[in-house]
């Protein structure tokens, strides 16, 4: 065995109805000259990446679903080993907020009892197509004790610095820890003016 | 290749490897293995409409034995037996494949940057 060139690796699922944008949270499709049809017709399985908290190194290996929510199908299988979930539903899509009910009890269901639980508002570009308030968001969130950030997919915006958070809050659970909320990671700052801005 | 040989140091690459199109750091220095083989890997420049089914030969890889060995790294849903590594951040790919019977993954030396 190599040596270990990481502190800790922790694996993340995203979870949601389909069509909020799960793949998107995780898979670009940038259309440009670069991305292949042949990579966007394969899709993504999961992306590895390396952040840094608190002077740890830290892996993060990002799954998506192949697409088993459409069908309800969602069981003890795909959370196995999963230490962060990311519940996304779409603030155009009243349903798939309402769903986040739903979600939460198959991942009670199914996945391990401790794991961390993130919710995203995904789609905030869409302001104009708005139905679900943030107010709203943040109270299911704070009712259910999880984090929640509003995101987009489509403009880049509180992606990354989602992800660290959930890393952060797998980071405190395992450390048992608590740490101040500011300068957490290396968070890109034009994202953070967005989000002031957008969500 | 002889530019392939300035690359490598004690078998493995000397530089850190990073994404072609964009700052995405993917392997640190010293933790590939060089090997020399030859494999078909579908090409990296398509248009959006271009024909996705060429393949061509492409020499020389980064051999890592662990897929946590990498900084950052996406990996494609799977095809026969294996899975194409792309940019975890601009999605650029193939730039190599991961060998889902042997676990080992190989990084093209051609469709990376060395620095
Ligand atoms: N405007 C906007 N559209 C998005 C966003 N994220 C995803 N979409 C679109 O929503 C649709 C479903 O996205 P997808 O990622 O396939 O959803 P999934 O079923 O949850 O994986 C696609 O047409 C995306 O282009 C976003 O942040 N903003
Ligand atoms: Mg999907
Ligand atoms: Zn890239």
């Amino acid at each position: 065995m190599a040596k270990k060139t990481y502190d800790l690796l922790f694996k993340l699922l995203l979870i949601g109805d389909s069509g909020v944008g799960k793949t998107c949270v995780l898979f670009r499709f940038s259309d440009d000259a670069f991305t292949t049809t042949f990579i966007s017709t394969i899709g993504i399985d999961f992306k590895i990446k390396t952040v840094e908290l608190r002077g740890k190194k830290i892996k993060l290996q990002i799954w998506d679903t192949a697409g088993q929510e459409r069908f309800h199908t969602i069981t003890t299988s795909y959370y196995r080993g999963a230490m962060g979930i990311m519940l996304v539903y779409d603030i155009t899509t009243e349903k798939s907020f309402e769903n986040i009910v739903k979600w939460l009890r198959n991942i009670d269901e199914h996945a391990n009892e401790d794991v961390e639980k993130m919710i995203l508002g995904n789609k905030c570009d869409m302001e104009d197509k708005r139905v679900v308030s943030k107010e709203r968001g943040e109270a299911i969130a704070r009712e259910h004790g999880v984090r929640f950030m509003e995101t987009s997919a489509k403009a880049n915006i509180n992606i990354d610095k989602a992800f660290s958070e959930l890393a952060e809050a797998i980071l405190e659970k395992t450390s048992g820890v608590s740490v101040e909320p500011v300068d957490r990671v290396t968070v890109d700052r034009r994202t953070d003016r967005q989000t002031i801005k957008c969500c | 290749m002889s530019a392939d040989e300035a690359l490598i140091a004690e078998g493995k690459n000397k530089f850190t490897v990073y994404c072609s199109r964009c700052p995405s750091k993917i392997l640190n220095s010293g933790m590939g293995v060089y090997t020399d083989m030859t494999y078909n890997l579908p090409y990296m420049h398509h248009k959006a409409d271009g024909d996705s089914t060429n393949v061509e030969d492409v020499k020389g890889y980064w051999q890592v034995s662990d897929i946590y060995t990498f900084e950052n790294l996406g990996f494609s849903n799977t095809v026969e037996n294996m899975k194409y590594l792309i940019c975890a951040d601009c999605e650029i790919g193939p730039i190599g494949w991961h060998d889902l019977s042997t676990k080992q993954s190989y990084v093209a030396l051609s469709r990376v940057k060395h620095s």
